[in-house]
């Protein structure tokens, strides 16, 4: 059964954007699956150091695969040096959930309102 | 004694999940020093503080917010 994916990476801001767009669709043919949207956040300031590098490029990408696929796809991650991070998240309840209904909000309340009794 | 209920931000703007990519809304929960805002301060409600930490966490890891603020290396 095939899943849906989102997967955040940093790459190193020093790769030009032809290389990190070659490593993204080389790592994604192993996924099997032909659509890979992809959203380029372009150059971005870390929130903290990695090694030595301040900076990172960031890109996002939505695909739905089979679970079987992903440790290759993995692996491949982990042996590109270009690849500061990446971080593979599920994502199907995310995809076209509508806002929260007053019901459910209100549903929430009241049993926060039952057990809501730590010390403050 | 009973402390005056606030009110959820993210019940009230009817967020459904929270986004980990999403760091200016986080950085709002976050204490000067980095740490996580307890709900009792910021009044988020149990399901969305659950979903919060997650997101604050996983957010941390991509270095979108930092682990601590503040401090010189």
């Amino acid at each position: 059964m095939p899943r849906t994916y989102e997967v955040v990476y940093i790459f190193d801001a020093a790769l030009e954007d032809a290389a990190i767009t070659d490593t993204l669709t080389r790592v994604h043919t192993l996924l099997g699956t032909g659509d890979v949207a992809v959203e380029h956040w372009g150059k971005r300031q870390l929130a903290y150091p990695i090694g030595r590098r301040e900076t990172g490029h960031y890109a996002i990408a939505h695909f739905e695969a089979e679970a079987t696929t992903l440790p290759e796809y993995e692996r491949a991650l982990k042996l590109d040096e270009g690849v500061v991070r990446y971080l593979i998240t599920l994502h199907e309840h995310e995809v076209g959930a509508p806002p929260m209904t007053e019901e459910e909000i209100a549903a929430g309340r009241g049993r926060a309102s039952d057990d809501d009794d730590d010390e403050d | 004694m009973r402390r005056p209920q606030k009110s959820c931000p993210f019940c009230e703007t009817r967020v459904r999940f929270i986004d980990y990519k999403d760091d200016r809304t986080l950085g709002r929960f976050l204490t000067d020093t980095g740490k996580i805002l307890p709900s009792r301060l910021s009044g988020v409600c149990a399901r969305h503080q659950r979903q919060l930490s997650t997101a604050i966490k996983r957010a941390r890891y991509l270095a979108l917010v930092p682990y601590i603020r503040g401090h010189q290396a």
